[in-house]
C-alpha cells in the first residue's frame, strides 16, 4: 500500500478537496480550484480557519468544488466583498479565500472590488476571467480585448477594462496575473497571495471551453498559450521550509518576503521586473495590451499597509467571540449616561 | 383678554444656517427647565444655507406633543416666507418680527411687535450680526411669556459649552433683546408661561441617539452605514458614544465602524457579521432600503441575523427628504423578491427607540433573520422626553448556535437547515468553528443546506420560513391599549404618531365618541391586536402614508371577519401629524360608515 502523503499539519489532500464540479468539462475554472487545493494543502493551512467567499456565476459556483472543511458564502452578483468585509469586522482570524468572475467584479460589483482594495481588505480575491457571462450563455464581459471574437457572434469593439491595472492604480497591496493553464505559476502565486496580508488580487485568465474557446477569442486556450509574456519564473518557499534547503536557480533571480515568513523567488526571465515599482506594473500591461499579449507573474507587490481592520483599533478577542460581560456595556455606565444627560 | 397658561404654539420662521437651530433649542430647553411640558419640531429643508426653516414649540400642560393646528406667537426672520407666513396666521396672533428685515407687518389684526434685530447684533459683533441676530427674539419670547432668565442662562452655557466668549455674547445678546422687549413694546401678553416642577430625572433627547445607545447596550459589534438623512445622526451617534462605552479591556474597541462606499454595501456588511457571529447593524431611510432589498432577500433565504434601521422620510424616489413619513412599512415588511416577510419594531417613544435598540439584536439573533427598526424623522430628529433609560432587563439571546463538538455530537441528524425543535429554527454553526462548514448560498437548498431545485425540499423550506416568523408575533413587542370600557371606535396606530394620539383622542371625545388606541409596536402583529379588534364595533387604521400600509397588511393576515369593522385613515403632507387634521379625518370617515 502506498503511504498516505500528509502536509506540514499532518492532514491529506482529501481534506482539502470539495464537492463534484458540475462546471463544463474542460473548463479553467475547475483547473483553478485543483490549483487551490493544492495550494492550501501544500501550504499546510487548517481548512476550518477559511471562510470561502464568492459573488454569482460560474466562477462563483466554485467554492462548493473545493475546502469542503471550510465555511463558505455564495452571496449575491458583485457583492460578495462587502459580505466578506462584514465578517472580517467581526472575525478577524479567519482567512478570506474569494472567488470572483469577469461579470461579477468588472461589471455589477466594480464599485465593491474597488472598495475593498481601497480598504485593504485582508483576502484573496481571485477572479476567473474568461471574458464571458457563462451562465447567461455567452454574452460579452467588459474585460474582453477590443478584436476579440468569441465563438458566436460579433468581434467584441469596446475597450477592456484590465483589472489589474485598475487595481495597481488604486494601490492595491499584492496583484498578480496568471492563467488558468499555467499550473506551476498560479500555484505559486496562489500560495504567495495565502501567505500575504492585506488584498490580494489574482485575475487568473480561465478560457470559456463552451462560449469563446476559438482561436480568435483573445482568452481561448490556445491563444493565451501562444501570447502569454511571462514576467518571471515564481517558485514559493514556504516559512516552514528552511530557505537553504531549496535549489538556487542558476540564473538572477530576486526574492519577496511574505508577511507568514514564505518567501516568493522571481528568476528573471528577459528583462528584469520590479513587482514593488507600480509604474513598471502598468507599463508592462500597457505594453502587453498594445502587442495583444497577456502580461502574467506578479505585477505589483506593496507589503505592510494597514488592513481594513487595523484603523479600527478593535480589541484583541474577535469581536464575534466576546462573552456578554465584553459586548454589552455595565449597568453602572447607563446610570452615567443618564446622569449626563439629566445634568444638561 | 383672559390669560392663557401653559397652553400655545410658537412657530419661528428662519432660513437655514443662520444658527436659528441654537436659539430654537435655548427656547426649548429653557422651557423644559422650568418644567413646563414642551415639544419642538424643527421643519428643515434639504439645504445647507438659504432655504426657509421652521421650528415649532408646543407648550402643552396637557401633554400634548403634535404641532399645535394654529399658531399663537409667530416669529418671523425670513423675508422668503414672510408675507406667506404673516398671511397664514388667525387674527389675535402674536408677531415678533425683525425689522431690519424691511418687510411690512401690515397685519392691523395681529399684535405685531417689532426689534431692529440685526442692527442691535451689529452692536455686539458686526461680523457674527447675521448668527447672534437670533438670540434677539429669544430675548424678545422670554419678556413676553417669561421665560426664567437663570434656566436661559443655563442652557445658552449648554448650547456653547466650553466657548465662552460665544456664552457671553449669547446672553449678553438675549439680555438686549429683553430689555429692548420691555421698555418698547407696550403689550401685556395673555399667553404665560408658568412654571412646573420639573422631576429631576426627566431630558430631552432625540430618537435616533436613543436608538444608537440602545444598540451600544445590544452589544452592537459592526456599524455600517452610508451618509442619509435622516438617519445619519443615528449612526454618528454610536461613533461618538465607542470610546465611552464600547472600549475592551485591553483598550481596543468592540464595535467596528465601516462608512460603506454605498447602501448596498452596508446590508451586505450587515449580513457578513451576522453570518460570521457578530452583532451588525446599518441605519438607513428608505432610498436605502430600496438599494439594499437583494441582500435583505439573502437574509431572509438564508437565515442570518441582522438589523437595519429605517428612519423614514417622506417617499416616493427622493421625495421631501427633510419631511417625515410612515411611508415604509409594506416595504420593510415584504423588502426583497419572491415571498418574503421581515420582523419590523416600531418604536413610539425615546424610551422605546432605547429598549427597541438592543432587543432588535435578541430578535435578529433567536429567529437567524433580518429584523428592521422602523423609526421616522420626526421621532428620530427631533428631541424628546424622558426620564431614563433603563437598562435590558433581560441577558443576550444569542439563538441557537452550536458551538463545540460536543453539542454537535449530542445532536441527532444536524443539518443547517433542518428542524429539530418544531419551531422552524435550525441550528446554526460558526465559520472558523470547523464544525459542520456548508457553503451558504441564497439559492435553492435542503435541509443541509446542499443546492436543491426540488420542488418539495424548495415549498417546505418556504413553508418552514413563514412558519419561523410566524412564531415571533407573540415574542415581539405587544400592541399598547388605552381601552375604554364602553369604547365603541377603536383606533389602531403605531411609531411617532404617539406624540399626536392623546389629542387626537380628546378631539373625538369632544365629539362624543367613546375611542380606544391600540398601538403597534411590531411586525408580524401581535395575537392581542385581534382581540382588540374583536372588542370594538369600528376601527381605525391610522397612520402617515397616503395609502394606507398597515391597513393593507391587516387586510391580508386578518380573519375576514374582521375586515367589514375595518377602516382606514391614512393622511401624509410631510409635516408631522397635527391632531386636529387628523382627528377631522376619522370623524368624515366614520361619518360614512353610519
Amino acid at each position: 500500500m502506498k503511504p498516505v502523503k500528509l502536509n506540514v499539519i499532518n492532514l491529506e489532500k482529501s481534506e482539502y478537496t470539495g464537492g463534484k464540479s458540475s462546471l463544463c468539462p474542460g473548463c479553467g475554472h475547475d483547473q483553478i480550484s485543483n490549483v487551490i487545493i493544492q495550494a492550501a494543502w501544500e501550504n499546510g493551512i487548517e481548512p476550518e480557519g477559511i471562510a470561502k467567499m464568492s459573488g454569482i456565476g460560474c466562477s462563483s459556483k466554485t467554492p462548493a468544488y473545493f475546502l469542503s472543511k471550510s465555511h463558505g458564502f455564495n452571496t449575491v452578483h458583485g457583492r460578495m466583498p462587502s459580505v466578506t468585509t462584514g465578517a472580517n469586522m467581526v472575525n478577524k482570524s479567519l482567512s478570506f479565500l474569494a472567488v470572483s468572475g469577469d461579470g461579477d467584479t468588472a461589471s455589477i460589483g466594480i464599485g465593491q472590488f474597488i472598495h475593498a482594495i481601497r480598504r485593504n481588505l485582508d483576502m484573496v480575491y481571485i477572479i476567473e476571467n474568461n471574458g464571458v457571462y457563462g451562465l447567461t450563455k455567452g454574452q460579452y464581459s467588459a474585460t474582453v480585448e477590443k478584436g476579440s471574437k468569441k465563438k458566436k457572434g460579433s468581434v467584441n469593439e469596446q475597450a477592456p477594462i484590465d483589472l489589474c491595472a485598475m487595481a495597481v492604480n488604486l494601490g492595491c497591496t499584492f496583484v498578480a496575473r496568471s492563467f488558468s493553464g499555467s499550473k506551476k505559476q498560479l500555484t505559486a502565486l496562489v500560495k504567495a497571495a495565502m501567505s500575504h496580508r492585506g488584498m490580494a488580487v489574482i485575475d487568473v485568465i480561465s478560457p470559456c471551453v463552451t462560449f469563446a474557446n476559438n482561436d480568435e477569442s483573445y482568452r481561448s486556450y490556445n491563444y493565451v498559450k501562444g501570447n502569454d509574456e511571462v514576467l518571471h519564473i515564481l517558485d514559493y518557499i514556504p516559512h516552514f521550509s528552511p530557505l537553504e534547503e531549496v535549489d538556487v536557480p542558476e540564473g538572477e533571480y530576486s526574492e519577496i518576503s511574505l508577511f507568514d515568513g514564505s518567501t516568493l523567488r522571481l528568476e528573471t526571465v528577459g528583462e528584469e521586473h520590479d513587482p514593488t515599482d507600480a509604474v513598471a506594473a502598468l507599463r508592462a500591461i500597457h505594453e502587453g495590451t498594445a502587442e495583444g499579449s497577456h502580461v502574467t507573474g506578479l505585477l505589483y507587490y506593496n507589503p505592510n499597509q494597514p488592513t481594513a481592520t487595523d484603523e479600527l483599533g478593535l480589541t484583541e478577542t474577535p469581536l464575534m467571540a466576546l462573552s456578554e460581560e465584553q459586548n454589552r456595556p455595565s449597568k453602572e455606565s447607563l446610570e452615567m449616561v443618564n446622569a449626563g444627560f439629566r445634568a444638561k | 383678554m383672559s390669560r392663557i397658561i401653559n397652553d400655545f404654539t410658537i412657530n419661528v420662521a428662519t432660513a437655514n444656517g443662520t444658527g436659528s437651530q441654537s436659539s430654537n433649542l435655548i427656547i426649548l430647553h429653557s422651557m423644559f427647565e422650568m418644567g413646563v411640558p414642551v415639544s419642538g419640531k424643527n421643519l428643515f429643508p434639504s439645504n445647507i444655507s438659504g432655504l426657509p426653516t421652521w421650528f415649532i414649540i408646543r407648550v402643552s400642560d396637557k401633554g400634548y406633543q403634535a404641532p399645535g393646528d394654529d399658531t399663537n406667537l409667530q416669529i418671523l426672520m425670513n423675508k422668503e416666507t414672510w408675507e406667506k407666513d404673516l398671511a397664514s396666521l388667525n387674527p389675535g396672533t402674536v408677531v415678533i418680527y425683525n425689522e431690519d428685515a424691511k418687510m411690512p407687518a401690515d397685519r392691523d389684526d395681529c399684535i405685531c411687535l417689532g426689534m431692529p434685530m440685526t442692527k442691535m447684533a451689529r452692536g455686539i459683533n458686526p461680523k457674527l450680526a447675521r448668527l447672534m441676530a437670533n438670540m434677539y427674539y429669544v430675548g424678545g419670547l422670554a419678556h413676553l411669556l417669561g421665560i426664567d432668565e437663570d434656566a436661559i442662562e443655563k442652557c445658552v452655557e449648554q448650547q456653547f459649552r466650553g466657548k465662552e466668549k460665544a456664552i457671553e455674547l449669547n446672553i449678553r445678546a438675549i439680555s438686549e433683546g429683553r430689555a429692548y422687549a420691555a421698555e418698547n413694546w407696550d403689550f401685556d401678553c395673555h399667553f404665560d408661561l408658568e412654571a412646573r416642577e420639573k422631576s429631576s430625572d426627566t431630558f430631552l433627547i432625540e430618537g435616533n441617539e436613543a436608538i444608537g445607545l440602545g444598540s451600544i447596550y445590544g452589544g452592537i459589534n459592526m456599524l455600517s452605514w452610508y451618509p442619509i438623512t435622516p438617519s445619519s445622526s443615528l449612526a454618528e451617534s454610536i461613533i461618538s458614544w465607542i470610546p465611552k462605552l464600547k472600549e475592551g479591556e485591553d483598550g481596543g474597541v468592540t464595535c467596528a465602524v465601516v462608512q460603506a462606499e454605498d447602501e448596498l454595501a452596508a446590508a451586505g456588511m450587515v449580513l457578513g457579521a451576522g453570518w460570521a457571529g457578530g452583532r451588525g447593524m446599518t441605519c438607513t431611510s428608505g432610498p436605502g432600503i430600496s438599494l439594499m432589498s437583494e441582500f435583505i432577500g439573502l437574509f431572509y433565504f438564508s437565515e442570518v441575523p441582522g438589523v437595519i434601521w429605517d428612519i423614514n422620510r417622506t417617499g416616493p424616489s427622493t421625495g421631501l427628504p427633510t419631511r417625515t413619513q410612515q411611508g415604509d412599512l409594506s416595504m420593510c415588511y415584504e423588502a426583497s423578491h419572491g415571498d418574503t416577510q421581515h420582523i419590523v419594531l416600531i418604536p413610539g417613544t425615546v424610551d422605546e427607540c432605547f429598549e427597541f435598540g438592543w432587543r432588535s439584536f435578541d430578535y435578529a439573533e433567536r429567529f437567524q433573520t433580518l429584523v428592521f427598526g422602523f423609526g421616522d424623522l420626526d421621532l428620530g430628529m427631533n428631541r424628546w422626553s424622558t426620564s431614563g433609560f433603563e437598562y435590558p432587563s433581560e441577558k443576550m439571546d444569542r439563538g441557537k448556535v452550536i458551538r463545540t463538538q460536543d453539542e454537535l455530537d449530542a445532536m441527532a441528524n444536524f443539518g443547517r437547515y433542518r428542524d429539530v425543535d418544531g419551531d422552524g429554527i435550525a441550528y446554526r454553526t460558526l465559520p472558523g468553528s470547523g464544525l459542520a462548514p456548508i457553503l451558504y448560498r441564497g439559492t435553492g437548498h435542503d435541509e443541509d443546506g446542499i443546492y436543491s431545485e426540488d420542488p418539495q425540499v424548495y415549498q417546505a423550506t418556504m413553508e418552514r420560513l413563514r412558519r419561523k416568523i410566524d412564531g415571533a408575533r407573540d415574542v415581539l413587542p405587544a400592541p399598547l391599549l388605552r381601552e375604554e370600557p364602553d369604547g365603541d371606535v377603536g383606533i389602531i396606530f403605531y411609531g411617532s404618531m404617539e406624540n399626536s394620539i392623546v389629542e387626537i383622542d380628546d378631539i373625538l371625545e369632544q365629539s362624543g365618541l367613546s375611542v380606544s388606541t391600540c398601538r403597534v409596536r411590531a411586525l408580524p402583529y401581535h395575537s392581542d391586536l385581534e382581540g382588540f379588534i374583536e372588542r370594538h364595533e369600528r376601527v381605525v387604521v391610522l397612520e402617515i402614508n397616503r395609502d394606507g400600509q398597515l391597513y393593507g397588511i391587516l387586510r391580508k393576515e386578518l380573519p375576514v371577519h374582521l375586515l367589514p369593522k375595518m377602516h382606514s385613515v391614512a393622511y401624509s403632507d410631510g409635516l408631522p401629524p397635527r391632531a386636529r387634521e387628523y382627528a377631522e379625518r376619522i370623524l368624515r370617515v366614520l361619518e360614512g360608515v353610519e
